[in-house]
């Protein structure tokens, strides 16, 4: 009695071994994420990576498995390199023949941009996007609009709230020529200040270096023709020597920075925890003050559950926005055509066919909504606007519309 | 309006200076070997780690901080010669020169390994409260640096002029093998010049980054610097601070007076126009050493 028993046993063992891989057949669409580990922005490119990472596993075991879906991700430095970038990219394609690119900035976006249509994989982006990308039927895609998009819609808060909306707000910025995307910054705001020049003024744009030895004359010129604001879109070196300038002249103009180089950065470089109190961060994603916020409860659990070790800050959150769109572009392309028919094509017409809302995209981003026109979000982009307070984040106003812009 | 000009000739010929602060790097390594040292900008980088490594991290006395740095980058600078250039003493120039490019990547390395790529504040050595004339207004630590750079100046000329070691090395430079049998020690000639230059990156890091950020990206002043290395001739030290006036006074003025016009960055190209001027007119630099060769 028992031989049998055994046997059959065994059979049904040896059967349900070879049946399960079949119950649980599961695709695995390969991701590739380019990272900069040893170039400008290596010293935040672990925060980033790690909200990346973390929203992926959330999506493979929330979401993938009931799918029968895994994404997985393989990281390439490219040390913010354009050749670097153009050179991994072939042996990138013929290796993990992804479906989907994270990328990380400009000189990503530069490297591909006319490759990627060819190529047929979209490439998503957490930074701002730029003015040299903004064409038509594009495969590199940014979420947030460009930095003088983004840059616009402070200046617009600014001249309500602070000059109650009496005179124009007087602008000058910060830039380098080092990258097309720095420039770029400086060439998009004077764009917008032309076509309003109700409402901006422009000063000047300071060419400088990426680490200026000393910016004190040219703050000065600045400070002597009345400037309200100065923008600073580039890096952290630059804030720091600007507010050093700004320290020597005992003047104190606020100063507008981006995500990347934000207000706990900077004050982090400038070596005083307060050092920013009074200039402000400015990004169309989710700020990274305390306030109990959705996109800070998606953080939370992201801690807990999914071993996100990078710190509440806004390089944590773009890695966090940029993967929480592609994750839900390639959930909307799996509910749309099956697993099996994932492909690089198909996820970009998904992200330009879909309109993301808020709480699909947990509270990060306010909603994205793709379109053959530009490769950013135009009609739900709203900035956020911190500042600082006691070494922390502190939210100033949310939810601020951005004006439209010509193209430059 | 002319107090303005005056100020921004002023602080382009005090950035100028520290260009040349920089350059003297390049000058001192090429006298004494004859080796184009690529790595200068690292160097830079590295002394400016042990700085903030001593007076920031580990707190010490400032004076003590940099007594240590200034210590531990003549050791390096020994380790420098130890390992890479003593098994290229008569080798050619040309295989000196890519190890000085192995270098500057090694020591981009070893710097991201020991110290991390995040920006570190660098300590303030020179107070920041600039010095007002007037209506002038001039950064104290580019006023220093300017005053450091003609000390530096004048003390490498008179070394390398006057002194029997830095005769020998200059002879050193001429050729290796002709030094040796001139009884002339060329190992500790290049050795001396590693460490020499180990000492100059310390002292310019402080200059260029009193109270700034600190990163390894720190190292482009390098580059910056070149034109001025190249205007002087490499062989010149005073010539350097001459170079280095005219640089920073054409480029504070090209800031000042034409990026604005143009909106954009004349004043990162026209240095560079200046030096391939110039170099035609005259190859070896303003004040390099003509070379006469017997044919």
């Amino acid at each position: 009695m028992q031989r049998p028993n055994f046997m059959s046993g065994t059979v049904t063992l040896m059967a349900g071994l070879l049946l399960a891989p079949a119950a649980h057949a599961q695709t695995t669409l390969n991701v590739a994420a380019l990272a900069d580990f040893a170039g400008p922005y290596a010293n935040v490119m672990n925060d980033m990576q790690g909200g990346r990472l973390a929203v992926i596993d959330w999506w493979n075991k929330e979401v993938g498995e009931k799918l029968k879906v895994r994404i997985a991700v393989k990281t390439y430095d490219t040390r913010y390199d354009v050749a670097q970038t153009a050179s991994l990219w072939p042996g990138i394609k013929a290796e993990l023949k992804p479906v989907l690119l994270l990328g990380l900035g400009g000189p990503d976006a530069a490297a591909l941009q006319q490759r990627l249509p060819e190529d047929k994989v979209p490439m998503l982006m957490g930074t701002a996007a730029y003015g040299f990308g903004w064409k038509p039927n594009q495969w590199a895609l940014n979420i947030r609009p460009t930095y003088p998009h983004e840059a616009a819609g402070f200046l617009e808060w600014f001249r309500a709230s602070r000059l109650e909306g009496k005179r124009p707000v007087k602008v000058g910025i910060i830039s380098s020529e080092a990258t097309p995307a720095y420039a770029d910054q400086a060439k998009g705001l004077q764009a917008y200040a032309k076509a309003h020049a109700d409402r901006v003024t422009f000063v000047e744009a300071i060419w400088t270096e990426v680490q200026p030895a000393d910016l004190t004359l040219q703050v000065r010129r600045l400070a002597n023709a009345g400037t309200d604001v100065i923008v600073i879109q580039t890096n952290t070196a630059q804030a720091v020597a600007t507010k050093r300038a700004l320290q020597a002249l005992g003047k104190n103009i606020p100063i507008m920075l981006s995500l990347h180089n934000g207000v706990l950065g900077s004050s982090k470089a400038l070596g005083n925890p307060n050092g920013f109190v009074g200039d402000f961060e400015v990004g169309a994603i989710a700020d990274a003050s305390d306030d109990d916020t959705a996109g800070r409860r998606f953080y939370r659990m992201l801690q807990e559950k999914h071993g996100l070790k990078s710190a509440w800050n806004a390089m944590t959150m773009l890695g966090l926005g940029q993967s929480i769109v592609a994750v839900r572009a390639i959930e909307a392309t799996v509910k749309a055509k099956g697993a099996d028919k994932v492909t690089g094509e198909a996820i970009h017409a998904a992200l330009l066919a879909t309109q993301f809302s808020g709480a699909e995209l947990m509270g990060l981003l306010p909603g994205v909504d793709f379109s053959t026109d530009a490769p950013f979000p135009t009609g739900s982009a709203k900035v956020n606007i911190a500042s600082m307070k006691d070494g922390k984040v502190v939210r100033v106003a949310a939810d601020v519309p951005v004006p439209t812009l010509p193209k430059w | 309006m002319m107090i303005e000009f005056v100020n921004y000739a002023l602080n382009g010929a005090l950035l100028g200076l520290l260009y040349a602060l920089v350059a003297m790097g390049f000058v001192v390594i090429y006298r004494a070997s004859k080796v184009f040292n690529m790595a200068v900008g690292e160097m830079l980088v590295l002394g400016a780690f042990l700085v903030w490594w001593a007076v920031a991290a580990s707190a010490m006395h400032p004076a003590v901080g940099i007594a240590a740095a200034l210590a531990i980058s003549v050791l390096v600078g020994l380790a420098i010669e130890r390992l890479l250039f003593r098994r290229l003493i008569g080798e050619s120039v040309f295989s000196m020169i890519m190890v000085t490019i192995g270098l500057l990547i090694l020591m981009r390395g070893l710097v991201l390994l020991i110290w991390g790529p995040q920006e570190r504040p660098f300590p303030a050595i020179i107070s920041l409260t600039p010095i007002i004339i007037g209506d002038m207004i001039v950064p104290r630590p580019l006023a220093a640096g300017g005053l450091i750079a003609v000390v530096c100046a004048a003390g490498l000329h008179w070394f390398f002029n006057r002194s029997r070691t830095g005769l020998a090395m200059s002879a050193v430079a001429e050729d290796h093998q002709i030094a040796l049998a001139m009884g002339i020690s060329v190992r500790r000639s290049i050795a001396f010049a590693w460490a020499l230059g180990g000492v100059l990156s310390v002292i310019t890091s402080m200059v260029y980054l009193s109270g700034k950020s600190l990163t390894f990206l720190s190292s482009e002043i390098g580059f910056a610097a070149l034109p001025v290395a190249l205007l002087a001739g490499l062989e010149s030290i005073a010539g350097l601070l001459l170079a280095g006036l005219i640089v920073g006074i054409v480029q504070g003025l090209t800031a000042a007076y034409i990026d604005p016009l143009i909106g954009g960055n004349a004043a990162s190209v026209v240095p560079y126009l200046f030096m391939l001027v110039v170099l035609v007119v005259r190859p070896t630099g303003m004040f390099g050493w003509k070379r006469i060769e017997r044919v």
